[in-house]
């Protein structure tokens, strides 16, 4: 409660927009964006991490943009001691799967827990690439962790985490027969008799396939009973861990896309369809075109897609292979500014740039936060996951909740709440005046001075000198006054928005 | 799981969530904020000529068959569904409410009985796509822009609706969407509006630099001459803004003591309410009610099912007495991707079917049961789902030319042609 009567008496209230018809003045030709020269490794940077810092760029410039990426493919070479050390606060997320399902039954707080450990792995691992194809798959295999946080908290690990930048087969097999996800689309509960057809139809829609990847109805309702008996034992049988109950398995023969499953077989039923969904060339396509969504743009080029998808296809579902081809692809870097950074994306970006220091409170903003702008993790119901386009996402409501966001969370240099810690100073360096202020915000926020049109550039610094002359002294008053609204503009700007 | 669970966990984050935000707001509302009189630009520029259309999506695929009961189909009805089924009308508490000898509401739909009592209520059974794919994305995706099987149309149906009227309005309200995001009926070159909460739509920061933020915003994304659609974005978030302020009372108070569920959905429809009345050039509103995607334990006469109803229902009653005095120009329609199976399957729910019920409630509209009903026979099924026997655009077209004033189908739903079913009396 303290931190929000303190906003209160403080200085969040509302404010109003000047009226439309008072801006004529603010007419001014606008200087095209994205003519700021082209920078390969600022963009490598934008999109194998959640958003650039100063030491991503020490470090591409030392080694060269392709060793950058391939130090990034590989995660398990980079250490991440800061990101362990911050989660040893809650031992149990790497506990037993029993431990976590019990924890999560009696203790609410590993809901807020759960966003807020994502948020940080995305704001400070060394493993940045990771993390993207960790919120990929999340998406990818997404599962709304609704009263089950429990199981999703051992399918992030056991599942996403374990393969995110393995093999395509091992992940969707894994997923199978991961607890929260046979909740999730009710394949748990799914018998001989009366077969429950959610899973079989989204992992050929959703998963595998695609929709339009030449399955059939028919197909749907085979798959379902090949499934059946695809269970989560229960405590006393295995700690809810994932089992074949023969007991209801539909035995009979079935065809599925144009195979004959001979009748009388249990298990090798479901591990069948499975293998040939994951090696299907629909699935190839479909995960690379989705891939190059993510990381090139809403409309990727096709001769992409078809390159990535023979890749994916060759290698037997090599996702590392394949998003090494991706990202060294030409397309990947005529690609630049073209993603509109998702809610997460956003919110990640700026903790990059002002590196605040996270705690665990009782309240954390960040977290509702992103619910407000409407991507809490594990909280997207349906089974596609959050969308990835740009279309989704830019809308007005959803925009003015992030100009708020971005406006109000340089406060945190002034204490508001107790579990960010912010300091201004070490993220903009002092200036003489208030053009120099300008120019090392936007270089902390931006990257670099050039990315901002010179028209916007003149209007910060008219803001940072109240419209006086922004070439003489800077009183150290008024720079302290002006800092935290002058990296909010910075952070809600439009050229923040893509990356 | 437990759908209760969930939500009272869910309450409980958001209420915190909010708890900063929307506690100060009116409190604190800055006293230089203009209060100027609408411009007449934003008002609906034929006042009185046209209804304003609330549009529902009940997402996840509303079980039709449990919600208005074809109870007169007797075992083929109860034989199908050994645990969910809804009892015969015998005037008990969790029986269906009858509506004419043949079909009843489920019992969570109490409320609506009295607006089919009053004569607005219209239910038209064995509705949906034509597009058999049972899949909830594409067939989402084919209803919102009106051409089932037609993913090259650019557009949302709403929009295309707004595109086509013969009148135009540039009211940023002339479209709202509430929630996160805009839905897919209203995606497209005619600006929509997403709507999450009308008290908290302003910019927030200090008291002492309100005035310099949004003039140094204003210029930053250049909204006198938007260039692309993130500049035109932030144009309606100045629009909005704008006229936001100028409502008299964001504190809304529904007529009659009328008091809308506490749900999401509640929440929506008072917005929507609040804005009719406010006058601000509200054509068309999109709201909608998720959780109907219940394969599992869906229950019968009371349990998840009859929650969502009993949200749905509520709410949609609460909105007609709220707004009773201005019914006679709204129409209000839901609209669900497909229906469900008729067979109950192993976890006590339903899986993915195809015809479904579509409810209409306006002072246009004529009380009844409309559309073709086949039955439950096995021969008649479709892959063991109610058969779609109306087209949705049947009911929508109808709604279109006759309350919305708009008769442009070529374009609204090019290669579709028209059955009207007679619900509404024009204008």
């Amino acid at each position: 409660m303290q931190q929000f009567s303190r906003r209160d008496m403080l200085k969040l209230t509302g404010l109003a927009a000047v009226a439309a018809s008072n801006v004529g003045w603010l007419a001014k030709v606008r200087a095209q964006e994205g003519t700021a020269q082209a920078d390969p490794s600022w963009h490598v940077l934008s999109r194998v991490t959640w958003g650039p810092m100063a030491v991503d760029v020490e470090r591409i410039q030392a080694i060269g943009a392709e060793a950058y990426i391939d130090w990034q493919l590989s995660p398990e070479n980079i250490p991440d001691s800061g990101v362990d050390e911050w989660l040893s606060k809650f031992d149990y997320l790497a506990g037993t799967a029993r431990g976590v399902y019990d924890r999560a039954y009696v203790d609410d707080y590993v809901y807020t827990v759960v966003p807020w450990q994502r948020i940080y792995r995305a704001a400070y691992s060394e493993r940045q690439l990771f993390e993207l194809m960790v919120e990929f798959w999340t998406d990818h295999f997404n599962i709304a962790a609704g009263d089950s946080m429990g199981e999703k908290i051992v399918d992030d690990r056991e599942v996403i985490r374990r393969h995110a930048l393995g093999n395509f087969r091992d992940l969707l097999f894994a997923s199978a027969q991961s607890p929260a996800m046979l909740f999730y689309l009710n394949n748990a509960e799914s018998v001989a008799e009366h077969p429950n057809e959610n899973y079989a139809r989204e992992v050929m829609e959703l998963h595998t396939l695609g929709v339009n990847g030449g399955y059939t109805e028919a197909d749907v309702r085979a798959v379902a009973r090949a499934l059946t008996g695809w269970t989560v034992a229960d405590t006393a049988n295995g700690a809810g861990s994932f089992y074949f109950d023969g007991s209801v398995h539909d035995y009979g023969e079935k065809q599925i896309l144009g195979y004959v499953f001979p009748a009388g077989r249990g298990i090798e039923d479901g591990l069948q369809v499975l293998d040939i969904l994951a090696t299907h060339p629909s699935t190839a396509r479909f995960i690379a075109s989705k891939l190059a969504r993510r990381f090139v743009s809403d409309q990727p080029p096709e001769d992409l897609v078809e390159s990535a998808a023979q890749i994916f296809l060759n290698s037997g579902g090599d996702i590392r292979q394949t998003m090494r081809h991706i990202l060294l692809s030409p397309q990947f870097a005529a690609a630049q500014g073209q993603k509109f950074r998702r809610p997460i994306d956003f919110m990640v970006a700026m903790l990059r740039a002002l590196r605040p220091g996270l705690d665990f409170g009782n309240r954390p903003y960040l977290v509702w936060s992103l619910e407000d702008l409407g991507q809490l993790p594990y909280n997207w119901n349906p089974p596609n996951g959050y969308p990835d386009a740009a279309g989704a996402w830019l809308n007005t409501n959803g925009l003015l909740n992030r100009w708020n966001l971005a406006l109000g969370f340089p406060y945190a240099s002034e204490g508001w709440w107790d579990d960010i810690s912010l300091n201004l100073n070490a993220v903009v360096p002092h200036a003489a005046n208030a053009n120099q202020l300008v120019a090392n915000a936007v270089t902390a926020i931006l990257g670099t001075p050039a990315r901002l049109p010179r028209e916007d550039f003149d209007l910060l610094s008219a803001f940072v000198a109240d419209d006086g002359n922004p070439t003489i002294p800077l009183s150290e008053e008024a720079r302290a006054d002006k800092l935290p609204t002058l990296i909010g503009l910075l952070l809600a700007s439009p050229q923040f928005q893509w990356h | 799981m437990n759908m209760q669970t969930m939500k009272s966990r869910r309450e409980l984050l958001r209420s915190f969530g909010h708890m900063g935000i929307a506690g100060v707001s009116s409190a604190l509302y800055p006293g230089w904020m203009p209060r100027l009189v609408f411009s007449p630009r934003y008002q609906n520029n034929a006042p009185g000529t046209r209804d304003v259309l609330v549009a529902i999506f009940q997402r996840g695929g509303m079980d039709g068959l449990n919600a208005v009961i074809p109870f007169g189909e007797g075992s083929l009805y109860y034989d199908r569904r050994p645990t969910i089924a809804i009892p015969e009308p015998d005037g008990s508490a969790l029986a269906a409410i009858d509506l004419d000898g043949h079909f009843g509401l489920h019992p969570a739909l109490r409320p609506l009985k009295d607006v089919w009592d009053a004569g607005s209520l219209a239910l038209i059974h064995g509705a949906g796509s034509p597009d058999p794919t049972r899949s909830h994305f594409d067939a989402m995706e084919y209803m919102e822009r009106g051409t089932p099987g037609d993913r090259s149309t650019s557009a949302g149906w709403i929009n295309r609706h707004l595109l086509s009227a013969a009148w135009q309005n540039e009211s940023p309200f002339r479209a709202v969407g509430i929630g996160a995001m805009v839905q897919g009926s209203l995606r497209g070159t005619s600006p929509a509006l997403a709507l999450q909460s009308i008290a908290d739509f302003h910019l927030q920061g200090r008291d002492d630099q309100l005035e310099v933020v949004s003039r140094t915003m204003a210029g930053l994304y250049n909204i006198s001459a938007p260039e692309d659609m993130l500049g035109t974005q932030a144009s309606d978030v100045f629009d909005t803004v704008n006229l936001l302020s100028q409502m008299a009372n964001l504190d809304y108070t529904p007529a009659y003591g009328v008091v809308y569920p506490e749900s999401d959905f509640g929440a929506g429809l008072r917005q929507v309410a609040q804005l009719i009345k406010a006058d601000v050039g509200l054509e068309v509103a999109a709201v909608d009610i998720g959780g109907w995607d219940t394969h599992e334990s869906q229950g019968g006469a009371e349990g998840e099912f009859a929650g969502l109803l009993g949200d749905l229902g509520q709410g949609l009653a609460a909105f007609y007495a709220d707004m009773q005095d201005y019914m006679s120009g709204v129409t209000v329609v839901t609209m669900s991707e497909f229906g469900r199976r008729v067979d109950e399957n192993a976890s006590a729910g339903t899986d993915h079917g195809h015809g479904n019920v579509m409810m209409v409630m306006g002072g246009g509209a004529t009380s009844g049961m409309y559309g073709r009903w086949v039955g439950l026979d096995s021969d008649v099924l479709d892959d063991g789902a109610l058969a779609v026997t109306t087209d949705y655009r049947d009911v929508l077209s109808e709604i279109l030319i006759k309350r919305l004033g708009n008769s442009a189908m070529d374009q609204i739903f090019p290669g579709y042609s028209m059955n009207p079913l007679n619900i509404f009396q024009a204008r």
